[in-house]
């Protein structure tokens, strides 16, 4: 293990972590595209992206594969990677802003509030009047959940993390209550439609969908990166932070809008994926540390390429079926999770 | 208003959950001044600096530079005053240089990169606190001394003219206490203000200029040391009996606390010493209420010093002369009228013969041998012989442990 990660250590040292990450995703999102039911050379795959993005003009390809490439499998695995980023990034700052390892936004209600959100768009019909009603409403959902959670949790200026994670369980719990009645009310059809959203499946997303996203998640997770400094201070604790000049609560409102978007965006593509804002960031710091100007950009490439792998397992593994890939992911997560609880318990709780 | 003060507070008050903490708080401190917080424990120290820091919002008026705190940006206010902490629990692994570039925040906007100037001004301060060893060293594998010195190191990267630190040596090891009283005195000689909630009262006598005794959330005392630091404050504010005294070996002030007995007895004992031998005695018998006088001392003695401390009466003589004739009937005198002698475990020679000899006019008479009279007699057996005859009429020869069972 301490060889292991000496030598990955050392490998970064000399090639710098982010260019090495970054040509990672890009192998792993090519052979997300390529493996499928029906398998595409990589190179193949790789030329049709390149020629359906505008730099490879004069390629031409086997009949059928092209559409199947750049119009299914592709626009599938860029969601991923949006979620994945998305998911990550929010843990990591999650986790730097209330200065605890196991903060994760599935924790505190995002998922929940954003589900929400999500069944009375379907409800209500509206998802048939704009794709954008989802989007919208599953952000104004996960949004509002997370503030109950913190008003509820905040006292005398500090967010204790127990009570922090316990209302969270408690709202998570009461909106999916309110999911729940909604979902009694609706036809079998609307039902249909929001279980196929909330088991975290890929399955059918497409170029709309990276629209959708794209830009929410591009801009909200930059934004974070702007607050890496802050993020580092906010780890020395509320009053030090004050001490050097940082607004606390300015900046946690800050981040937790951030937050609440990136989320809110990477849930409505992509349905309840939970572990992804937990184990990345926790693998990342293992390898580069808690200094957050390295571990966010980090995480977020991590998480990305997290979510491109755990969805081509998803649909390789039990062929000609899917799964979703939040099973996959929670199949991952939730081990690794104990695994951290039961480790801090060693060290003497350390982390609750 | 005195543009010499640094630092303005008017009627400061504050309280959390209507329990008054701060109570009409009004203080001005100098530049370059180096005052010591003291007072017991929730006297309101700690929120004070909180108050001049900006953590605690209060309604008081707080100037720093005839400007007030309400006024100041947050970050502007970091670059005037920087606040170490007492007990920063950081449970992240971050390396001991990025802690005290951490000092530079208020001086950087958003996107900017700590230039090579706030690197430099960063390793500076880590050699001033000899920490630049520990420059890569996570700082959650620092020992308790180490982990203050780096946590110094980045209050000063802030590079701030008032720098308060809360109890900052509570938690560390003996060698490393002073190490940063010592560092902050240097900054204050440099013009730096300082302002400390500091616990132990012998080290804020030491280093500050200046202490500011609390209790209760109100100001009691203000003043140099020697002034704040007397008998009557320390015995009404902390609730016990202290004795405030400058240590002749180390000439610093220094405290004694004993737990006195409150009944005043009213039995008189008179202690003949010198030499050093009196003083326990003294001290010992001052805890326990009696009416004690002491003597004959030899100027200069040390003896003197422990009575001077505990209020007793006694008797010096001249220095290097025999006792006089007008100190020997005073002293015969004091005995005569005492209930009990205490002849201590002095060494004799000519000049202090006399005290032996007055010796015989006790009632009662308890001796403490704790080395036999023959090393500690100067006088070729002249001293013995009356010491032998004494110790017949004793009513006990003990060592100086045995005392208490004789009282």
């Amino acid at each position: 293990m301490t060889k292991a990660t000496s030598s990955i250590k050392l490998m970064i040292h000399r090639f710098g972590i982010i260019p090495a990450m970054i040509v990672t995703l890009l192998v792993v999102m090519v052979a997300g595209t390529a493996i499928g039911a029906v398998y595409v050379p990589f190179f193949d795959t790789l030329r049709i992206i390149l020629k359906n993005i505008g730099l490879l003009p004069n390629s031409t390809f086997i009949e059928g594969q092209e559409p199947i490439i750049f119009l299914v499998r592709f626009p599938r695995v860029l969601v991923a990677a949006l979620a994945g980023t998305a998911l990550a990034a929010s843990g990591t700052v999650m986790q730097g802003m209330f200065r605890n390892p196991m903060a994760d936004p599935g924790l505190l209600g995002i998922s929940s509030g954003a589900g929400l959100g999500a069944v009375l768009v379907i409800k209500l019909g509206l998802a048939a009047v704009s794709i954008f009603f989802m989007p919208l409403f599953a952000f104004a959902g996960a949004f509002l959940a997370i503030f109950i959670v913190y008003m509820l949790s905040y006292r005398k200026g500090k967010v204790p993390v127990l009570t922090l994670i316990l209302s969270g369980i408690a709202i998570s719990t009461f909106l999916g209550a309110l999911t729940n009645i909604v979902l009694t009310l609706s036809y079998d059809y609307q039902v249909k439609e929001f279980l196929f959203w909330s088991t975290g499946g890929l399955d059918g997303r497409r170029w709309e969908h990276v629209q959708l996203v794209f830009l929410p998640i591009i801009i909200s997770v930059a934004l974070m990166f702007v607050f890496s400094r802050d993020l580092n201070v906010l780890l020395m604790g509320e009053e030090e932070a004050k001490s050097v000049g940082l607004n606390a609560g300015r900046t946690r409102t800050i981040l937790l809008i951030l937050i609440s978007i990136a989320t809110a965006s990477a849930v409505c593509v992509s349905g309840a994926i939970s572990f992804v804002g937990l184990i990345v960031p926790h693998i990342m710091r293992l390898i580069v540390g808690p200094n957050h100007k390295i571990l966010l950009p980090t995480s977020a490439i991590g998480g990305a390429i997290f979510l491109v792998v755990c969805d081509l397992i998803s649909r390789v593994v039990v062929i000609p079926f899917e799964l979703g890939v939040g099973i996959i992911t929670a199949l991952l997560g939730a081990p690794y999770f104990l695994y951290l609880l039961l480790r801090s318990k060693k060290e003497g709780g350390m982390v609750l | 208003m005195n543009t010499d003060n640094i630092i303005e507070i008017h009627n400061l008050s504050f309280e959390i959950n209507d329990n008054k903490i701060l109570k009409n708080i009004s203080l001005s401190v100098k530049t370059g001044e180096f005052v010591g917080l003291i007072g017991p424990n929730g006297a309101g120290k700690t929120t004070l600096l909180k108050c001049i820091n900006g953590i605690n919002k209060t309604d008081g008026e707080i100037k720093v530079k005839d400007r007030s705190i309400q006024e100041l940006s947050d970050k502007n206010l970091a670059t005037e005053v920087s606040l170490m902490h007492q007990n920063t629990a950081i449970s992240f692994p971050f390396p001991a240089i990025e802690i005290v570039l951490m000092g530079r925040y208020p001086y950087l906007k958003r996107l900017q990169r700590e230039s090579k100037e706030d690197y430099s001004i960063a390793k500076k301060n880590m050699e001033y606190t000899d920490t630049s060893k520990l420059e890569n060293c996570p700082i959650t594998e620092m020992s308790g001394g180490e982990r203050q010195r780096v946590l110094f190191a980045k209050t000063l990267t802030q590079e701030t003219e008032v720098i308060l630190l809360d109890e900052p040596t509570a938690s560390l090891d003996i060698t490393y206490q002073e190490q940063i009283f010592k560092y902050s005195k240097e900054r204050s000689s440099q013009g730096i203000t300082i302002i400390a909630a500091i616990h132990d009262l012998k080290i804020a006598a030491r280093y500050c200029t200046r202490l500011v005794l609390m209790n209760e959330g109100e100001i009691v005392a203000d003043g140099s040391p020697e002034e704040v630091l007397t008998s009557e404050n320390l015995s009404r504010v902390y609730g016990i009996n202290a004795l405030v005294y400058r240590n002749r070996i180390t000439d610093l002030l220094d405290i004694y606390i004993h737990k006195h007995n409150s009944q005043k007895k009213s039995e008189k004992i008179h202690v003949l010493g010198g030499g050093g031998s009196a003083s326990g005695v003294l001290r010992q018998l001052y805890e326990q209420g009696y009416n004690i006088s002491a003597g004959v001392f030899s100027h200069g003695d040390s003896d003197i010093g422990s009575a001077e401390v505990f209020g007793i009466e006694h008797l010096v003589e001249k220095p290097f002369s025999e006792i006089s004739d007008q100190r020997n009937n005073e002293n015969i005198a004091f005995i005569k009228n005492s209930d009990m002698v205490i002849l201590c475990n002095m060494p004799f020679g000519n000049q202090n013969l006399r005290n032996l000899e007055a010796a015989r006019y006790a009632k009662k008479l308890v001796i403490i041998e704790d080395d036999s009279p023959e090393t500690r007699d100067f006088t070729e057996g002249k001293a013995v012989e009356i010491y032998n005859q004494l110790k017949k009429s004793a009513v006990a020869v003990i060592n100086s442990a045995q005392l208490h069972e004789v009282l």
